[in-house]
């Protein structure tokens, strides 16, 4: 090879060192959040969900599993994840073939988590282990459906844009004319 | 003005589609007096359609027919049905481009006399050379507004996105940086307004400042009374004679119901899938592997462009989206230099996508989630980003077939679409990637994040163009070796794909091939 391969796979080395990985105080902190969350939607109004046939387990197992797709610890709250996995359960009350997905899908993760680590996919503690478990299925429709709301949900959400720090349309306001060309750190 | 051109006039031109190639034809025949029929698969787009938002955009104006993702690339099964990301309206894929207008290098009109050839792959030299195709690079630029020389328009201010990528080049020895040539108008110029650094190029250029067909050559060609256009208007078949010259075409209109419109001429635009497509669709006794190939290259040498891209977290502030979307191009890496581990060459251009497109592309596929992706997302702001536009090697086992048994909407084969790298295409990449890693590390960035190809949107050589009628389906006017009224005029002519994006190239030969026509025609040779 006639150029310098050891730069490229320099960068192909796995970017966050695996220490990040271990619960940090961040990641109780949010666990916590998330079983504040838990708590509060399992006494509160039953929604669409029920109507689906869905739990408030299962529902909460959703929220979870979403939180893991894509994961924003402490920089996004539980709103939009919620938001998403609450429009996949009113499509599946009125759509037997989505309802049928979910039920099935989360079925099997239950059972894949039950299996490895002898509970319930919510009760598995380490991020990283929740990770492995949705690697198992991530060919899979159940979680295709979960993972391509959540593309549009978090990062097509023009109402998450700013928390991005991401513009959006501009012709509406001239355009970035002013704005372009200024970079103050190089 | 528009004309109404009756379906038995068989004195028209027909021109199969209304991009770069085929609305410049029909423009530049308009121009001359003669009168041509503009088929237009998609449907009507204005101005008024165009909005700042990625995914929105990509609903209203892909081509999202049937298609399958064939060989071995990733997007066989990252992106199993969108093989390439191309308009399907009217305008075509000039709705789209980003405007990059670098004109072909002399050696890469030569890649087999310059290269001796290359194994494995079908290169092929194109029998135009750089100086034959040179005055009409001039009027391309003329016509579209290129920044540069020929017009005088300077190129556009440089973005902050672009400092960014320059002074890293910098950093590396690199020195060949720049904002142009675009056709995007730095001043107004030709009734068009100068850029107001909106961004969302490819979603549709909302002030025109962009040059596209879908408000030039389009509008010009229908105000001078010699041109209409029809759309939603799907050819299904070109038709023949006795005597094997085409007699004209068979098209479903939106409703399914099917016309033959006649014609004296038939130029085929329908960008490197649709327009071999068409010609094996329009198999017949005579033909029985299609029309135009008796060579057998119909649909043979798909070439994309070697592609990738990188994009690095930065340690400050960029906000990529803020301004053109290919708002610079280094081309210390275009020219043609063995010693590097690949022939040919490649240009790193600035390529900014917003947050929906890079959030569904850092990873692409199904396996695109994770803490990786959602980590990247967070530093939006501070991303920047190029794209890799590199010589692809010509291969044969990359082509357009028809599905077996599938078929679409309109009833025809769905086009199976193959694409494998060349060993040459592997290691052209790995260079690039390297380099921006040399790039980005220069400037402190703390992460990096190499992407495979896009779905591509430079789609070229499935009916190229060759000297010998054995090697090629058309001559050096885009009209094929067997069938003389029937021409190419899009980049499926291309012999080989060089570096530069295709589309300068594509206006420069539909401009060139419309004054052959227009003296053919007078001749009484057509």
């Amino acid at each position: 090879m006639l150029y310098d391969l050891s730069a490229v796979k320099r960068q192909f080395r796995e970017t966050v060192p695996i220490a990040d990985f271990k619960l940090t105080r961040r990641g109780l902190l949010a666990s916590t959040a998330f079983v504040a969350l838990a708590t509060a939607t399992a006494v509160g109004p039953t929604g669409a969900w029920a109507a689906a046939g869905v739990s408030a387990d299962q529902r909460l197992t959703l929220i979870r599993m979403a939180r893991d797709i894509y994961p924003h610890e402490d920089f996004l709250p539980d709103g939009p994840y919620v938001t998403v996995v609450d429009a996949i359960l009113k499509e599946a009350e009125g759509n037997d073939e989505t309802r049928k997905l979910i039920l099935d899908g989360l079925a099997d993760l239950e059972a894949r988590a039950q299996k490895i680590h002898g509970k319930s996919y919510v009760a598995v503690a380490d991020a990283n282990m929740r990770e492995g478990l949705l690697r198992s299925i991530e060919l899979g429709g159940f979680f295709q459906k979960v993972r391509g709301g959540l593309l549009f949900g978090l990062y097509n959400n023009k109402d998450l844009y700013p928390k991005f720090d991401y513009d959006g349309s501009s012709w509406e306001k001239g355009g970035f004319m002013d704005s372009f060309d200024k970079i103050d750190w190089l | 003005m528009a004309a109404k051109i009756d379906l038995n006039d068989d004195s028209v031109v027909v021109i199969v589609g209304s991009g770069a190639g085929g609305g410049t034809v029909a423009n530049e025949l308009a121009q001359k007096g003669i009168k041509s029929v503009i088929l237009e698969a998609g449907k009507v787009l204005s101005l008024d359609d165009i909005e700042n938002d990625e995914w929105a955009m990509f609903s209203k104006i892909s081509w999202l027919d049937k298609r399958y993702s064939k060989g071995s690339w990733h997007g066989a099964v990252n992106h199993p049905n969108l093989p390439a990301w191309i308009v399907k309206g009217l305008g075509g894929s000039t709705v789209h481009w980003a405007g990059v207008s670098l004109r072909y290098q002399p050696h890469e009109f030569k890649m087999k006399s310059t290269t001796g050839g290359i194994p494995g792959a079908n290169v092929a030299d194109w029998p135009i050379s750089y100086d034959e195709l040179a005055p009409w690079y001039d009027k391309a630029e003329l016509k579209m507004g290129t920044t540069g020389a020929v017009t005088g328009m300077d190129h556009l201010p440089w973005s902050a996105d672009f400092k960014v990528l320059a002074e890293g080049a910098r950093r590396i020895g690199y020195s060949k940086l720049t904002a142009g040539p675009m056709s995007i108008n730095s001043t107004e110029r030709d009734g068009r307004p100068a850029c107001q650094q909106i961004g969302f190029c490819m979603q549709g250029c909302k002030i025109g400042a962009k040059w596209s067909t879908l408000y030039t050559e389009l509008p010009r060609a229908v105000d001078t009374g010699n041109c209409e256009i029809r759309t939603d208007c799907m050819v299904l078949r070109v038709e023949h004679d006795k005597s094997g010259k085409v007699t004209g075409v068979v098209y479903a209109d939106k409703d399914g119901n099917q016309h033959k419109q006649k014609a004296r001429v038939v130029c085929v635009a329908g960008n490197s899938i649709e327009s071999p497509r068409l010609l094996l669709n329009s198999e017949s006794n005579m033909f029985k592997d299609g029309l135009a190939n008796s060579s057998g290259q119909v649909g043979r040498n798909y070439m994309t462009h070697m592609t990738g891209g990188v994009y690095a977290t930065m340690p400050g502030k960029v906000h990529m989206n803020r301004g053109t979307a290919v708002a610079g191009i280094v081309r210390d890496e275009a020219h043609h230099d063995d010693s590097r581990g690949f022939i040919g060459g490649y240009t790193l251009e600035k390529l900014a996508l917003g947050l929906g497109f890079l959030s569904a592309f850092l990873v692409p596929g199904p396996t695109g989630w994770g803490r990786k992706v959602s980590g990247a997302m967070e530093k939006y702001a501070n991303m920047s980003g190029v794209w890799i536009c590199g010589e692809d090697m010509p291969q044969e086992i990359n082509r357009i077939t028809l599905h077996d048994s599938e078929k679409d909407q309109y009833g025809l084969p769905v086009p199976n679409v193959a694409k494998t790298d060349h060993p040459n295409d592997t290691n052209m990449r790995n260079h690039a990637y390297q380099q921006m890693s040399y790039i980005y590390n220069a400037l402190g960035a703390t992460e990096i994040y190499n992407l495979p190809a896009y779905p591509a949107s430079h789609n070229m050589g499935t009916n190229r163009m060759s000297e010998k009628a054995e090697d090629g389906v058309v001559n050096k006017w885009g009209q094929s070796h067997d069938i003389k009224n029937l021409f190419v005029s899009d980049g499926s002519q291309f012999a080989t794909s060089g570096s530069p994006n295709p589309t300068l190239t594509i206006v420069a030969l539909a401009i060139r091939q419309a004054d052959y026509l227009a003296t053919q025609l007078k001749k009484g040779e057509l």
